[in-house]
């Protein structure tokens, strides 16, 4: 099938993501091998999810912990009495 | 102690197994909040609350998802809460991100300029181009971000995605494509900005 470029947007986050099957991903692959404006539709969106994806996870602040477990713990009380453990 | 275990004692009461619930999750639940509003202090009250609505609300938890899955929902509830009423806002139809084809051209006048990224570290400092990352997943409608965020920085997969935002498998994987493209369009735009800069 040789297909046009909007008959294949639809399933380019399958495709790229490695969740289509193989017939179709062989008809995308035929496809940008002959369309350059394609291929490089699927690297750069390849690259915006890698590109997202890079930096530090950010990780809960300490002072939120220290905070979290009195405002829960008060909150326990309040909801179960002192049955609470 | 499986999770099932840990519920029940939790509903009954015990306080030491809620915790041990929710510190398997909190993290998760802070950088969700974190991806959705890119406010420190904001998500720091988004996880407070959601804690505290799963305090009220434990009798409830059936088990039918699992409890991070549950957890996560209360926190979509309250990041969307956060924004409160927003107007509809939405994203182009795909086909508009499609770049334009010269003689077999489909997308018109509103197609996508492309061209190859390269390594865009090579024209912005990873700060910058943070930057720019979190400008561009700002920019976008809640219910694009919401889908974008858990399917690629939550990495769950779309079922899960969808279940979450209560949509259709379908449904959710338009959403997450348009979001994709949506970022693609913004990145692209600015680094063709900075790539032009840097070549004249």
């Amino acid at each position: 099938m040789a297909g046009k470029c909007t008959d294949y947007i639809k399933d380019l986050n399958d495709y790229i993501d490695g969740e289509l099957d193989d017939s179709l991903c062989a008809e995308i692959e035929k496809h940008i091998g002959k369309c350059e404006n394609c291929r490089i539709m699927v690297d750069t969106l390849r690259q915006t999810v890698s590109l997202c994806r890079e930096g530090k996870k950010e990780k809960l602040p300490a002072t939120l912990e220290i905070k979290l477990s009195n405002l829960l713990k008060k909150k326990w009380d309040e909801k179960f009495g002192k049955k609470g453990v | 102690m499986n999770e099932k275990k840990l519920v029940q004692q939790a509903q009954n009461g015990d306080f030491s197994a809620f915790t041990e619930l929710i510190n398997a999750h909190k993290g998760r639940i802070y950088s969700l909040a974190l991806k959705m509003t890119n406010n420190p202090q904001d998500s720091e009250d988004i996880v407070q609350d959601t804690f505290l609505k799963a305090i009220d609300k434990i009798d409830q938890f059936r088990g039918e998802a699992a409890f991070g899955s549950w957890l996560y929902s209360i926190a979509l509830n309250e990041i969307r809460g956060h924004f409160g009423k927003q107007k509809r806002e939405d994203l182009k139809p795909v086909e508009e991100y499609l770049p334009a084809q010269g003689a077999h051209s489909e997308g018109g006048s509103n197609s996508a300029h492309v061209f190859d990224w390269g390594d865009p570290h090579r024209i912005l400092e990873s700060r910058e181009l943070r930057e720019v990352i979190d400008e561009a997943i700002n920019e976008l409608p809640i219910k694009y971000r919401e889908a974008f965020v858990l399917r690629y920085f939550e990495e769950l997969p779309v079922k899960e995605v969808a279940e979450l935002i209560k949509e259709s498998v379908a449904a959710t994987k338009s959403r997450i494509l348009r979001a994709r493209l949506a970022v693609r369009d913004k990145l692209n735009s600015v680094f063709e900005d900075r790539y032009g800069r840097k070549m004249h």
